[in-house]
């Protein structure tokens, strides 16, 4: 009956931590909201922007669904938004967030060039994170049979197939194939980093072509070495699956990368080695996102100056350094230790960012219902490429993208 | 009753359901017509973002919305009749399918893959579930007093338990080495992977469903029962009727405007399964109509939906529904004009 | 005293009855429980492979969290007491305690006190009587079940859910005291209406309720964000926005339930006789004096039984509580849905459980409490077809 005396220390704790909540330099007066995506980073971060008062984060996982029109009414119900590269482009292409160069140049001196995200001139955005898949491995798995780190995708399944016959773990690969998001993700970093194109020049779909046929073949080769119940597997699946050792490779996020050395959760603490994700014929396998603030353009200009202060008291250095690992940090006073050495390597042999746009929101959403039916053997290659492309007219005629 | 008195005792429950579903069910039906389409424009911009260590500029094609002199994006509605429903249906693609006998490639289209999953979903859960709740009525209601209370209580928690929680709950058990599926291969001595294929996975949804909605029927059937007459029960005995018979020819009738009861909540409820899917995430096997709806309401990364083509997905499910309850309906129909 | 042969049941039915029953049970509360075991583990036990680990625990006993032998026993005692006193004692003592037509309010209370006797039992009293109690027996209370309540206090205390409970509990009792009035109101005066206006409201509103609530719920988003520069013409400066709003929220689940509610109470009233009212019109009384005088009196069983499936429905929403309300206002079934939904970590996903336990247990009491009354309002003729 231990948890009755640390359910009373615990409520001293979270006394002692409530008393210091004047981490903040200054008190803040004005009203300030967020609307935000859910993830540990952005809980950390916004948990410091409300240390300065007067703050009220919402952090939904419906956000997507909720920020364009919540932005959009007048006066806007937000004034910050935690946006990414893609869930940017609607709030910018409305123009409901507001150009922020006069609030940088008075209050935001400190950030460095990278955080910021500008268009033909104007700043937009302050990333806070940057986040890319790259390969994870068991180092101790890969060193035990003699293996070499695998640097492209044919040296991953000669991995798998060696950790295979070893039998040392159930299943040698893992991947973040749910339907959605997941698998467009993981068919969009294939296809870049064969150097395929999107689209031709009027928005037309170009995806079905050699390039798209040899990446859905690779996922054929790669599904031979997954766990069968793939096609449910998410971010956070594959995670516990590595920590309960039932994988010893996968394409992960790197904002996952933390969660491999926590004790409570985990069985292989240390023995997860991060590397650039598997390249391509042309480039890695991955893409670049960050993960940033933007501001409502429905407000007044003294409420955008304070919701910028409170912003810029989020993600200060102290935050990052009380929070080193729980992300890429992109805020000046980050360590970048081993975690973080697969997003650096990834970046570093030439991984392209996402490039986020209306059409490209479009493409991720028809590739991630699409590619699904060549996983499981309803339809081939060709057949699956071309139904995409006809699913991605449909919807780009609907969005008036192209006529 | 008078009809104005009539009126104040349904009025507040007429405007309430008049304003919040009358009124979107009239603008859904709207919207399956028309499509709300922005105006592009494709610039040649500089576009800077952060990299991992260094910024990263490029000059690139950026397609964007025109907007007007207030700021608004330009939004052009266009009237298109039927092409959205076209666009679900897909009715030429499909006729193409079907008199190439060919269903697979017929179930590639996702309006009937959706169809085919909700309709089987359906029509199985609904003789399951009233079976269920019938047996378990009639032997709950033979059981000794003194256990009644306990037993009771335990068949009402699946019917209570918050659906997202209770789908999750099967999940867990069976997903991965989850035990009953670590339980189900020592049993079989064979490997089982209960999400890896459509069939397993439509299993669960029907088991889960049957004892989602079984304690319903069973605590529905339960009460009627309490009301049969005993009167007519002991004369059946007298005139030798067996147990079976006495259950065919008198509890079964006296059940039975339960049970057409229970049907109708049980096909519609059905009819709109959703949890199912998100909770099993099985969209990459089986789809239903409902999911396939707010399937084309979720905005994407960058915000576009398809808002026409779920207004008329979401209409079909609404014909879809009433077709299946018409003979449920002329039958309550011959009862009003029976009873006045 | 003997039973007539042909009522006798026959060994084998009962037998296979009885085996039917207890299959039955066990697969109606197996998931449960096992959800109700893994909130008490840590981690690495909660999403153990093998299902003993899982049980017992083994890490979280390792981390010096568990239950003695003792401690068992004395916790399934006080279980059962305490069950037993609120499926039969309590409703008793309600209904004996709270004033004349306000039932309803007595029974809130009475719940509130249940909840709060039950922690002040499990979570205060009970442990540090087991202190003591393993102290004095030795190595006979060392612990063998791994227990640790770490994440009920990581969500309850760290995580603030008692906000989402407080929220939980504004819906709810707003859905069921709207929609049951709003609902008794209707449903009476279709019951009573022989027209051919009432059948085809009755036949309209199932039409109604075969709506896919996303539709309905995408539908309202837009309007209720903008709600203010909408009404602003007609309610001036102070137009609300009605996004976020709990009352807002009341009234759309209202009006999503109305159909279902206004069919059960048709029903029941049906099977309340017209005499009885049209003696007290034949009186004088007018159509409402007759409903408030006679009819309330008499309808009880039914409306308790119609506003548990409302309250049902209320407590467990998930798509427009989740789309409509704000953080601030936000109930526990989308709360819950985020900690999934959110880059999860596995710590993450057991204080999930512990909050679906959480939210499990106001049900286990109102059921306990209740279920009499289910039954006995079902058999009144709230349902008839």
């Amino acid at each position: 009956m231990n948890w009755l005396r640390s359910t009373i220390l615990a409520g001293l704790l979270v006394c002692l931590a409530s008393g210091s909540w004047a981490a903040c330099a200054y008190e803040n007066t004005t009203t300030v909201k967020s609307l935000s995506a859910g993830f540990e980073a952005w809980k950390v971060a916004t948990d410091a922007m409300a240390e300065c008062g007067n703050f009220e984060a919402e952090l939904d996982q419906e956000f997507r669904l909720k920020q364009p029109d919540a932005f959009a009414a007048d006066p806007s119900l937000y004034q910050i938004g935690g946006v990414s590269n893609s869930t940017m482009v609607p709030l910018l292409n409305a123009k409901t967030i507001r150009p922020i160069d006069d609030l940088i140049a008075k209050h935001g001196q400190h950030l460095t060039p990278n955080q910021l995200i500008s268009i033909d001139g104007q700043t937009w955005a302050v990333a806070m994170m940057v986040n890319a898949q790259h390969l994870m491995y068991r180092s101790d798995i890969l060193g035990d049979l003699g293996i070499d780190p695998p640097e492209t995708y044919e040296d991953v399944l000669a991995a798998s197939a060696k950790i295979a016959e070893a039998g040392v773990v159930e299943y040698p690969l893992g991947g973040t194939w749910k339907p959605g998001f997941n698998i467009g993700i993981e068919f969009v970093n294939m296809y870049l980093g064969n150097g395929g194109d999107f689209f031709n020049d009027d928005l037309t779909p170009a995806i079905n072509n050699e390039t798209g046929v040899a990446v859905l073949e690779l996922m054929g080769a790669l599904k031979q070495y997954m766990d069968p119940e793939i096609l449910v597997s998410d971010s956070t699946y594959v995670q516990q699956q590595f920590q309960q050792g039932k994988i010893a490779m996968a394409n992960l996020w790197a904002s996952r990368a933390g969660a491999m050395n926590v004790e409570a959760e985990s069985m292989v603490v240390g023995k997860v080695v991060m590397a650039s994700a598997p390249r391509g014929s042309v480039r890695p396998s991955s893409t670049l996102w960050w993960d940033g603030v933007v501001f409502a353009a429905n407000m007044s200009d003294e409420e955008a100056e304070a919701a910028f202060q409170v912003a810029m008291e989020g993600l200060d250095s102290e935050m990052v350094s009380a929070n080193n690992d729980l992300a890429v940090w992109l805020v000046d006073g980050y360590k970048p230790g081993a975690l973080a050495a697969g997003a650096a390597a990834t970046a570093a042999n030439g991984a392209v960012p996402y490039p986020a746009s209306q059409q490209m929101g479009i493409m991720l959403n028809v590739l991630g219902s699409g590619v699904p039916a060549y996983v499981t053997g309803d339809k081939d290659a060709a057949t699956t490429l071309s139904d995409i492309e006809n699913e991605y007219l449909i919807k780009a005629k609907e969005a008036g993208l192209i006529d | 009753m008078k009809f104005r008195t009539f009126a104040a005792f349904v009025g507040p429950s007429m405007f309430l359901m008049l304003l919040f579903i009358a009124a979107p069910l009239i603008s859904v039906f709207s919207q399956s017509f028309y499509v709300d389409q922005s105006v592009f424009e494709t610039v040649e911009v500089e576009v800077c973002t952060p990299g991992f260590l260094t910024q990263t500029c490029e000059i690139e094609q950026r397609t964007q919305p025109l907007l007007d002199e207030d700021g608004k994006q330009i939004v052009n509605t266009e009237f298109v009749g039927w092409t959205s429903y076209r666009n679900v249906l897909r009715l030429g693609d499909a006729w193409e399918a079907l008199s190439d006998l060919n269903w697979s490639s017929f179930q590639q289209i996702e309006f009937w893959k959706a169809l085919r999953f909700t309709l089987t979903f359906t029509l199985i859960t609904l003789p399951l579930a009233i079976g269920l709740g019938l047996l378990l009525a009639i032997t709950v209601n033979n059981v000794t007093k003194a256990l009644k209370g306990q037993i009771i209580f335990i068949s009402l928690l699946p019917f209570i338990i918050t659906p997202v929680i209770g789908a999750l709950s099967i999940r867990w058990l069976f997903i991965g080495d989850g035990i009953m599926t670590a339980f189900l291969e020592w049993w079989l001595q064979r490997d089982i992977a209960m999400f890896a294929q459509a069939w397993t996975i439509e299993l669960l949804m029907l088991f889960y469903r049957v004892w989602h909605v079984g304690p319903f029927a069973f605590v529905v059937f339960y009460a009627g029962l309490q009301t049969v007459n005993n009167d007519t029960l002991e004369s059946a005995i007298i005139d030798g009727a067996s147990r079976f018979e006495r259950l065919r020819y008198v509890i079964i009738p006296h059940l039975m405007p339960l049970i057409v009861f229970v049907a109708l909540i049980h096909l519609m409820d059905t009819y709109r399964v959703f949890e199912e899917i998100v909770g099993f995430s099985s969209q990459a096997h089986v789809i239903s109509l409902q999911w396939l709806t707010y399937d084309f309401l979720t905005p994407d990364e960058a915000g576009n939906r398809s808002v026409s083509r779920a207004s008329a997905s979401a209409m079909l499910t609404m014909v879809g529904i009433v077709i299946l309850l018409i003979p449920l309906l002329r039958k309550t129909w011959n009862d009003h004009r029976r009873a006045h | 005293m003997s039973v007539p042969k042909a009522l006798q049941t026959p060994l084998s039915l009962r037998l296979s009855s009885s085996a039917f029953i207890v299959i039955w049970c066990l697969i109606a509360a197996f998931p449960i429980f096992w959800i109700a075991v893994m909130s008490i583990k840590v981690p690495i036990d909660a999403f153990a492979p093998n299902p003993v680990n899982v049980v017992f625990g083994p890490k979280t006993i390792a981390d010096g969290k568990g239950l003695s032998i003792p401690d068992i026993v004395i916790g399934v005692l006080a279980l059962y007491f305490f069950a037993r006193f609120c499926m039969r004692n309590l409703p008793q003592l309600v209904s004996r305690h709270s004033p004349l037509g306000l039932v309803a309010l007595g029974w809130l209370a009475a719940a509130l006190l249940t909840g709060l006797a039950f922690a002040l039992i499990f979570v205060i009293v009970l442990p540090a009587v087991m202190q003591v109690i393993n102290g004095v027996l030795g190595s006979f209370g060392n612990p063998v079940l791994g227990f640790t309540a770490e994440h009920y206090q990581a969500v309850w205390v760290d995580n603030k859910f008692y906000r989402n409970f407080i929220n939980s509990l504004i819906v709810t009792t707003g859905v069921v005291t709207v929609s049951l009035t709003v609902g008794t109101l209707a449903g009476y005066g279709l019951a009573r209406s022989g027209s051919n206006v009432a059948f085809w409201i009755l036949i309209g509103a199932l039409i109604f309720r075969s709506l896919p609530h996303s539709v309905l719920v995408a539908g309202y988003l837009p309007v209720f964000i903008n709600s203010a520069e909408i009404l602003k013409p007609i309610l001036g400066e102070n137009a609300p926005t009605l996004y976020g709003q709990p009352l807002a929220v009341i009234a759309v689940l209202v009006s999503i339930n109305q159909p279902f509610t206004i069919w059960m109470l048709r029903s029941f009233f049906h099977n309340i006789p017209a005499d009885l009212d049209e003696a007290a019109r034949v009186d004088g009384c007018t159509h409402f004096q007759a409903f408030r005088w006679v009819i309330m009196p008499v309808m009880w069983p039914g409306v308790i039984t119609t506003g548990l499936f409302s309250f049902l429905l209320a407590y467990n929403d998930f798509l427009v509580t989740s789309l409509l309300l704000d953080a601030q206002n936000q109930t526990m079934v989308p709360a819950i849905a985020g900690y999934f939904n959110r880059e999860t970590t596995t710590t993450d996903q057991v204080e999930a459980v512990a909050a679906a336990v959480s939210i499990t247990a106001p049900l286990f009491l109102l059921v306990m409490v209740f279920q009499r009354q289910i039954v006995s309002g079902l058999t009144a003729g709230a349902v008839k077809g």
